[in-house]
């Protein structure tokens, strides 16, 4: 799962200037930090929602992704 | 009796103005039709116009549909039927999207939507009133632009569709609304004074009240615009002064908050956008930059290209700026930035006849004092930059309009425009630049750029409308919509009078992208040294019959051009951007080594004899340095020639004790950190040190928004504390070389220094091996030297510039962090230290010494930014004299040229004392071109062995010569033709 997320995930979520951390995995939960323009996103969920999908279609596994977002100091009020 | 606090609560009249705008929009559109067959298909691009898609097939998108991915692209395809009532008239294709989107109506392009627009003209495309829609939908987290509020709320990687239709616009009630938009925005303008405002917002008001909005139709919309017409446009009381040029234009970041391979489309829809725009308004005009964009629209798009290039002709498209794309303008070298124009131009010239007489870079971050020089010699006559005027973070810059005068003495024309280069032209902002523009008394007019950009996008119709809208209120400056070469050519003229800046165009903020992205910079140094020894030794290697590569050359030069884009090179980017730069460096890199070779005897590229340390592959070695084993050896190499490289020295030449270390040339205290406690001169008889000296200094690096660009004024009031891990020892030493090693520690990383002293050398060399593993931390080495000096001398790469060492005036102060080469230098008269970098670029002077930037870590846009292993070297070079007289320029050309091998013969001038700075197969293949640069700041005459043309930048042949007359800091080009 973590290959999985740094391999395929991060470099999409990169690709928008986002950033996404694996923690990790207990039972059927993933637990991951999003950073970068993610930490701020007003539709976070979207995109959880597909990365749960795509782990689904490419690995078989149906997971919960559990997040936390770090912002960057500067927003970090 | 205390007055009472008045919470008000009726609405006021600009806000009731404004409610009734907002019931207007809802009826530009007098006819919508759904269009219900949308399918979709989800990809993410993988290289330039390559994607891999999700799905095999597309699927059904109906409104309410989540689409698009994380960096994703959507194929967005509908056919249908054009209802019988859109037939005979103007109507649109609707779609609101936080995407940018290309749109094709039966195969043909007819435009872009984006956060900016939201409507394409169709009907124009459609055929028997059947329409098929091919869309490429690009989105992105980080819209176009920032600036506009609208795009903001739309953020994130998925969407959801919102439906597309077609509709028929009401031209009335748009008519209606652009007059409000105008006239609400002058109101609220406080430049324009009270009165004005009151009357606007009161026959504004008035003006509405004609309509019935409970029932609105066209003809209370007309006698709403006769009575705008007839109370405030034909109103001439309120006068307005000044005038301003209008320039079309949008500010494309090649890559940014995207990726290189993006903006291909991101080009394309904002060209093609232009172009649409100047289908329906026959007095638009539009300014572009970059030959690279250019060049992408040829390759993908040749039959918009071939569109583009008949408004070119007319002089409708214009294209500006003649570099190949908008370079960083400070860590380029002097052939780089002279590589720019010479692609650039001769792109121009081939496809559209033109040699571009404009620099038009709004968005870099400083500009060297070398480039007026480059520019006039590159067929540039005028310079365009906006940054300085309105980011300086503490003085004003005091020109717009003016002269600028070189390095070398070169006169330029100049323009830094006095507001941002992107705008939305509303009369607050035409007006706030007349009102910002310094130079009212020149008798110029003021230059505004309008048009959404970063990622492109252009110009809107609400631009285009407000603009014709103008010369109605009396209220604003005179206004003339022209191309950014018109205004230039019309305003900048012998007879104005035109103050003159006599130094490089410092930008006050964005010091720390000098720093930032290290590995990028270390590229970057390389690839331009590795471009110059492979032009010179292919040149050189014609003698033997083998053919000059120019199509190889000339693909690795351009790939090294589009990575010295200004949010590339400087390192204001995020991740992917960095991943394809460093694939970029180490294709050029590679490619040039192989063209170089490394068979044969070591050679000497320098036009100057070599004699300085040099360290060598050698698996026999004794030392590792950065990660190749090999030896030190004093080189001694006549200028362009093969050697052979003596044997290595033996013998007993230092010694340790408990108190210093003794070479022939110092003895030294260090400190079990390595830093330089004392360094006695024993040739000179003088200390170096009179303080922290070669000391590591760790701050918290913490700017804010603009995280990788800036570093803050107040940054040495953070300091950050580091350990010592292992304490200074001697790791090895041969008869040349003694390496002295200790480990530190601040926060996660451990830095590791070798320091390195030599038999043969004055020179100290420093190696960092660095694990780095911090966030938001500056990484800066100090060298307080007994030296009494109040400048800081800079390697500009074509001579050099000194800097305040010292802080009287806010002038002085905000130039705490400045850009230089290969080297700086802190000297009085008989004597200074100097240190020679191989990839480092900012610079603090300091009252009594100055520091080198060696590393940060910001966290936007790149969160990993800098993060891992470093291992880079300086060298630390006390000397007598200044640095003239010291040799500091020769010496760090050598140390920025590693020995190489190929067996070569060259005969002809050698140039002395001017530097090689090039020499390559002409362009068009009829001559060896020669760049030859004073650096030194002297002037006098070589005489050649023959005669040989005289060249511009762009290799025309200007004239003949068997004798050079140089000047301080003169770049010559020659030409010898084959």
């Amino acid at each position: 799962m973590e290959k999985y997320i740094n391999e395929y995930i991060r470099p999409r979520i990169q690709g928008d200037g986002g950033e996404i951390e694996f923690v990790k995995r207990e039972g059927g939960a993933v637990k991951v930090i999003f950073r970068g323009e993610c930490s701020k996103c007003q539709i976070l969920d979207r995109c959880v929602g597909w990365i749960e999908q795509r782990i689904l279609e490419d690995t078989g596994e149906s997971v919960k992704l559990e997040y936390e977002r770090k912002k960057p100091y500067f927003l970090d009020k | 009796m205390g007055q009472i606090k008045v919470e008000r609560r009726s609405m006021r009249l600009p806000e009731w103005i404004d409610l009734r705008l907002s019931r207007l929009k809802k009826h530009i559109y007098s006819e919508k039709y759904e269009i219900t067959s949308f399918t979709v298909r989800e990809a993410r691009q993988s290289d330039e116009m390559v994607f891999e898609f999700y799905d095999d097939e597309p699927r059904p998108l109906k409104m309410g549909d989540i689409y698009f991915t994380p960096d994703g692209t959507a194929f967005i395809n509908a056919e249908f039927d054009v209802p019988k009532s859109f037939e005979g008239g103007e109507y649109r294709l609707l779609l609101k999207t936080a995407a940018e989107m290309i749109i094709k109506v039966n195969g043909a392009y007819a435009g872009g939507i984006d956060p900016n627009r939201e409507t394409v003209e169709i009907s124009r495309f459609v055929k028997d009133g059947h329409a098929k829609l091919e869309i490429v939908g690009y989105n992105r987290s980080k819209p176009d632009d920032e600036r506009n509020p609208e795009s903001l709320s739309v953020r994130g990687c998925r969407q959801i569709f919102e439906g597309g239709y077609l509709v028929k616009p009401n031209e009335k009630v748009t008519a209606l609304i652009y007059d409000i938009e105008l006239l609400t925005d002058a109101a609220s303008c406080e430049i324009f004074g009270e009165d004005f405002s009151e009357h606007v917002y009161r026959e504004l008001d008035r003006a509405l009240n004609l309509i019935d909005f409970d029932c609105i139709d066209n003809e209370d919309i007309d006698r709403a615009r006769e009575y705008i017409d007839e109370k405030i446009y034909s109103d001439k009381t309120y006068k307005g002064s000044g005038r301003v040029a209008l320039v079309a234009h949008s500010h494309l970041d090649i890559a940014y908050y995207w990726r290189r391979i993006h903006s291909v489309q991101k080009n394309m829809r904002t060209a093609l956008i232009q172009l649409r725009l100047m289908d329906k308004y026959p007095d638009f005009k539009y300014s572009h930059t970059q030959a690279y964009t250019y060049e992408t629209l040829e390759k993908y798009y040749p039959e918009v290209f071939e569109e583009l290039r008949e408004r070119v002709l007319e002089g409708r498209f214009e294209p500006v700026g003649g570099m190949y794309v908008e370079p960083d303008c400070n860590v380029p070298c002097a052939e780089s930035l002279i590589r720019q124009l010479l692609y650039g131009q001769s792109f121009f010239r081939s496809r559209f006849g033109i040699t571009v007489d404009n620099a038009w870079l709004p968005d870099v971050f400083g500009n060297s004092w070398i480039m007026p020089q480059i520019l006039k010699k590159s067929g540039v006559n005028y310079f365009v930059s906006n940054k300085m005027s309105t980011w300086n973070d503490t003085n004003r810059f005091p020109h717009n309009n003016f002269i600028w005068k070189g390095i070398d003495g070169t006169e330029i024309y100049a323009c830094v425009p006095p507001t941002h280069f992107i705008s939305w032209n509303m009369p607050s902002q035409v007006a706030g630049n007349w009102e910002a523009f310094q130079d009212k008394g020149s008798g110029t007019a003021t230059l505004q750029m309008f048009g959404y950009g970063d990622g492109g996008s252009g110009v809107t119709e609400e631009m285009i409308e407000l603009m014709h809208r103008f010369d109605k209120l009396s209220v604003m400056p005179q206004t003339k919509h022209v191309t950014g070469g018109e205004f230039l050519r019309s305003e900048f003229t012998e007879e104005k009078e035109l103050e003159t800046w006599d130094d490089e165009l410092y930008l006050e903020m964005h010091r720390g992208t000098l720093t930032t992205k290290a590995e990028l910079k270390d590229y970057n140094r390389k690839a331009e040294a590795l471009l110059r020894e492979a032009e010179l030794v292919s040149v050189l290697n014609t003698d033997k019959g083998v053919e000059y590569p120019a199509d190889e050359i000339r693909e690795y030069a351009k790939k090294l051009m589009v990575n010295q884009f200004h949010d590339i090179l400087p390192g204001s980017h995020i991740t992917p951007v960095y991943r394809d730069a460093v694939k970029d460096f180490k294709e050029i890199i590679s490619g040039l080594e192989n063209i170089i070779g490394e068979e044969g005897r070591y050679f000497n590229s320098l036009n100057f004899e070599r004699k300085e340390i040099t360290f060598i592959p050698d698996e026999n070695g004794n030392f590792t340095r950065k990660g190749v084993k090999g030896r030190f050896v004093k080189a001694d190499f006549p200028a362009l020639s093969n050697a052979d490289l003596p044997e290595g020295e033996s013998g007993e030449w230092f010694k340790v004790t408990r108190e210093s270390i003794e070479t022939p040339f110092y003895s030294a205290r260090l400190a079990m950190d390595g830093s330089i406690l004392s360094l006695y001169d024993k040739e000179l008889n003088r200390e170096w040190v009179s303080g922290e000296f070669n000391t590591l200094k760790f701050y918290a690096d913490t700017p804010g928004n603009y995280d990788a660009w800036d570093i803050l004024p107040g940054y040495k009031e953070c300091p950050v504390p580091s350990e010592v891990c292992d304490p200074l020892k001697l790791m090895q030493a041969d008869g040349e070389c003694a390496e002295f090693c200790a480990l530190q520690k601040t926060g996660e990383s451990y830095w590791c220094r070798i320091i390195r002293f030599f038999r043969s050398s004055r020179e100290i060399e420093v190696e960092n091996i660095v694990d780095w593993k911090e966030k938001n931390k500056l990484a800066k080495v100090k060298f307080t030297c007994n030296v009494l000096s109040r400048e800081l001398v800079c390697d500009t790469s074509a001579g050099f510039i000194k800097r305040p060492a010292n802080a009287n005036t806010s002038w002085q102060k905000a130039k705490f962090e400045v850009c230089c080469h290969k080297w700086c230098d802190f000297s009085e008269t008989d004597g200074g230290v100097a240190v020679i970098n191989e990839n480092k670029y900012g610079a603090g002077p300091e009252p009594d010494g100055f520091t080198l930037s060696l590393l940060r870590s910001p966290v936007r846009p790149d969160p990993t930014s800098d993060t891992g292993i470093h291992d880079f070297c300086y060298v630390i070079c006390p000397h007598g004299g200044d640095h003239v007289e010291g040799e500091i320029n020769k010496k760090a050309l050598e140390y920025n040229t590693p020995l190489r091998k190929n067996d070569f013969e060259y005969v002809g001038d050698t140039f002395a004392p001017l530097i090689l700075q090039a020499m390559k197969l002409s362009e068009d293949g009829s001559m060896i071109v020669y760049r030859l640069s004073e650096q030194d700041g002297r002037r006098g005459r070589i005489k050649l062995s023959g005669k040989m043309k005289t060249l511009n930048m762009l290799e025309d042949v200007i004239g003949e010569t068997d004798e050079i007359e140089y000047s301080p800091f003169e770049i010559i080009t020659l030409g010898a033709e084959i």
